[in-house]
């Protein structure tokens, strides 16, 4: 009975055994087969549309008008084509400042979480189970704490006047407390921003790439030591090849964090828009939309990082998995 | 909506003056004309939306309004406190959804821009016939009037002058009003000489109406009027020479720290608390927020109106709210009685005694100040003689919301030329006016 086939397996013989003789399936059970995976995803898709699809398609939408606070109350829509992103991309800020910090910020983040994530996590792998829970459950916390919380306490830190470094550095004579505020200089300013989002970033890295590390098999580690393998031989030619996939996720996934970065910006002083320098994509969308009721060269930013993101996970899927299966 | 909205616009054109009427007869469900027909209103409900964490005894005076309001009206009164945080989306997913209150407390910066943009309606006419239009704060009727028509009824306001420590200024020997800028700077250097180890007089770079009365105290203007349309003057010779002076006390007199180059108004308050500062600009709410956290500070205190280039009071900012209509508030009559029971007699008095701040009203304002010590004076004063706005169209809010100022400063204390930085801003403001 054709029946007996589950409609995920289908008609097609997956495995190329022998071919099996056609059968002809009447017009109405083939449309209910056909049907039913997406009887089952209904729901997913329901969800996903209403959340996702349709406040894209919004933005996407807005991006094409020059919309702002009268249009939404009185409900008017006033399209002006691709106006936007000609007034977005023709402007030397994007080019000079907003763009480069973005990017480099990301990469730097990007580079930093994952080199201490996985230098945490060979860490942790090597401890003992007891320690291994203390520990993990250490830099859990730092995960844990919100963004907007673990910002505070770094820009406290660094208060150039009273903060612990100003202070630290006082007294050991390198510089005098109150006499160099680092939140106006751009590179200063980013290092911070660097610090606080690597220390929040690197415990998902971390608990990811242990958790790979537990699933490699000892007995290759053994049979490397037996070739004669010192311990950075074995960290590259065992680790890294067995945690490829592992490694692709926290990467893309960092990558799209650390693009869109906007509280651990915003919160910081000047970093709100004041200081034109350190301003990023998600700041000047925000400030775009939110703060001066541009909606529409809001969306058209906010498209543009969306397209620069997803550039960037094709990118990465291609480059990291090229040879092997997802 | 949409059509009701019609028919209001109709209304309106068709019969100014009795405009108030022809309002009510085209939208009130169940319209009565006579607010305070207790009768027929009974049943009925208002909504009113305020802002958290002015007044530390928001539920007492809640309840005695809302008794109030039922005593003379008949209609129930339904307050919403607000959080400040996210309040303009607040305010505007309300007006483009039409789920607003029928009346709300609206930040004077922000009533222009929604004004502009449709969602709050035009109470002219009604204050006209309340014979209030004289009564009030010059300033805040400025703030709430876009092309001509009052949309905004002032209720209470705040302005800036300078608080300070009055053990370190003994100290120094220099505890007395400033006359002019260059007494100023005489006080600032000084109290540097004496104290070393403290920021004479700070320069917030971060907070744009500590900079901006030395702007107009040099007779310099953010942006002027004509024929409808702004232009900035920021880049005006007045307004450069304002610009200058007031950084130059952090670049060349060494008044403040470069710490200070990104402070806001609260940070400043912090160092003067922790008693790393010796004199600062700040709001007339500030003395009883020292008084609750550190009594013996507010024994100390002393304030001096902002001096001019040549004067003792430079004009200062003038903050507050409106109470606005919204333009979908099913109840206009109900709605407006109940912002002149708030913003005119005993419930303003009280509202600004217990908040600090002073009432929009005249009469009001005036016996606050009677009864208020001399703190409260000098502030009054400020606010009376000095107390200005700034350009009032919907373009502010986009200057305010781009930070347009506060870059000002920042880059002057970074180091670019005063004119330069506000060419640049010039150059924004114009952009952001013809937009």
């Amino acid at each position: 009975m054709s029946t007996a086939v589950p409609p995920s397996l289908g008609q097609g013989a997956r495995g190329g055994g022998a071919p099996r003789p056609r059968r002809t399936v009447p017009a109405g059970r083939r449309l209910r087969r056909a049907g039913a995976p997406w009887l089952l995803l209904a729901p997913a898709l329901i969800v996903l549309t209403v959340l996702l699809l349709l406040p894209l398609l919004r933005v996407l939408n807005l991006s094409l008008q020059d919309y702002e606070l009268k249009n939404l109350i009185r409900g008017e829509s006033n399209y002006v084509g691709l106006d936007n992103y000609v007034h977005v991309l023709s402007d030397p800020f994007l080019w000079t400042t907003v763009l480069p910090n973005t990017v480099g910020f990301a990469i730097v983040c990007v580079v930093l979480t994952m080199v201490v994530g996985t230098a945490v996590a060979v860490f942790l792998n090597a401890l003992s189970p007891l320690w291994r829970g203390v520990c993990t459950t250490a830099i859990m916390v730092a995960w844990a704490v919100p963004a907007l919380t673990g910002t505070y306490v770094f820009v406290w830190l660094f208060d150039p006047l009273n903060g612990l470094v100003a202070s630290a550095l006082g007294s050991a004579g390198v510089l005098e407390p109150g006499s160099f505020n680092w939140f106006t200089s751009r590179l200063a300013f980013y290092a911070i921003a660097t610090i606080n989002v690597v220390y929040h970033g690197f415990p998902f890295v971390a608990v990811t790439v242990l958790a790979g590390l537990m699933t490699v098999p000892r007995e290759l580690y053994e049979a490397a030591e037996m070739d004669g393998a010192g311990p950075w031989r074995r960290f590259v030619s065992v680790t890294v090849p067995a945690l490829r996939p592992i490694f692709a996720v926290c990467i893309i996934l960092s990558t799209i964090w650390d693009f869109k970065v906007f509280t651990q910006i915003y919160l910081m002083p000047g970093g709100d828009g004041a200081n034109r320098s350190v301003m990023n994509l998600g700041v000047w969308s925000y400030t775009e939309s939110f703060s001066q009721g541009e909606y529409g060269m809001g969306s058209t930013i906010a498209v543009l990082l969306t397209l620069v993101l997803l550039l960037i996970s094709v990118v990465y899927i291609r480059f990291l998995l090229k040879e092997d299966e997802l | 909506m949409i059509a009701r909205r019609q028919i209001l616009t109709a209304g309106a054109a068709g019969a100014a003056g009795t405009a108030a009427l022809a309002l009510g007869a085209c939208s009130g469900g169940s319209g009565s004309s006579d607010p305070t027909d207790t009768e027929a209103n009974a049943g009925k409900t208002v909504t009113l939306w305020i802002m958290q964490g002015t007044n530390a005894k928001t539920d007492e005076y809640v309840a005695a309004l809302k008794e109030a309001f039922t005593a003379k009206t008949g209609a129930t009164l339904d307050v919403q406190v607000q959080p400040w945080d996210g309040a303009h989306d607040k305010f505007v997913t309300a007006m483009s959804g039409g789920t607003g209150p029928d009346v709300a407390e609206v930040g004077t910066t922000w009533t222009p821009e929604f004004a502009d943009a449709g969602g709050l309606s035009d109470l002219s006419a009604e204050i006209k016939e309340a014979g209030l239009q004289d009564g009030l704060i010059k300033g805040l009727v400025e703030a709430g009037t876009l092309d001509g028509k009052m949309y905004g009824m002032p209720w209470y306001a705040g302005v800036r002058s300078i608080l300070a420590d009055s053990a370190i200024l003994d100290a120094a020997g220099v505890n007395s009003q400033p006359q002019s800028w260059d007494e100023l700077l005489a006080m600032i250097t000084t109290i540097k000489q004496a104290k070393p180890d403290l920021l004479p007089f700070p320069i917030a770079g971060a907070s744009l109406f500590s900079m901006l009365p030395f702007v107009w105290g040099a007779g310099g203007k953010i942006a002027t009027e004509e024929g409808g349309t702004w232009k900035a003057a920021i880049a005006e010779a007045p307004a450069v020479e304002g610009l200058t002076w007031y950084t130059d006390l952090a670049l060349k007199h060494d008044s403040s720290s470069a710490a200070a180059n990104t402070w806001k108004e609260t940070d400043s308050l912090k160092s003067f608390q922790q008693g790393q500062t010796a004199m600062f600009i700040t709001g007339s709410w500030v003395p009883a927020t020292i008084k609750a956290d550190d009594p013996e500070l507010y024994e100390r205190l002393v304030a001096f109106t902002i001096p001019a280039k040549n004067s003792a009071l430079a004009p200062s900012f003038l903050g507050g709210s409106h109470l606005c209509r919204f333009e979908d508030s099913e109840e206009p009559e109900l709605a407006f009685e109940l912002i002149k029971l708030m913003a005119t007699g005993d419930l303003a008095t009280r509202w600004a005694t217990e908040t600090n701040f002073f009432p929009g009203e005249q009469k009001a304002f005036d016996e606050v100040v009677s009864q208020g010590d001399e703190l409260t004076k000098v502030f009054a004063q400020q606010m009376s003689e000095g107390g200005t706005t700034v350009p009032v169209t919907p373009a502010w809010g986009k200057i305010e919301g781009k930070k347009t100022m506060s870059t000002l400063t920042s880059s002057i204390l970074g180091g670019t030329p005063a004119a330069d930085a506000a060419k640049t801003a010039a150059t924004e403001m114009d952009q952001l006016f013809s937009a």
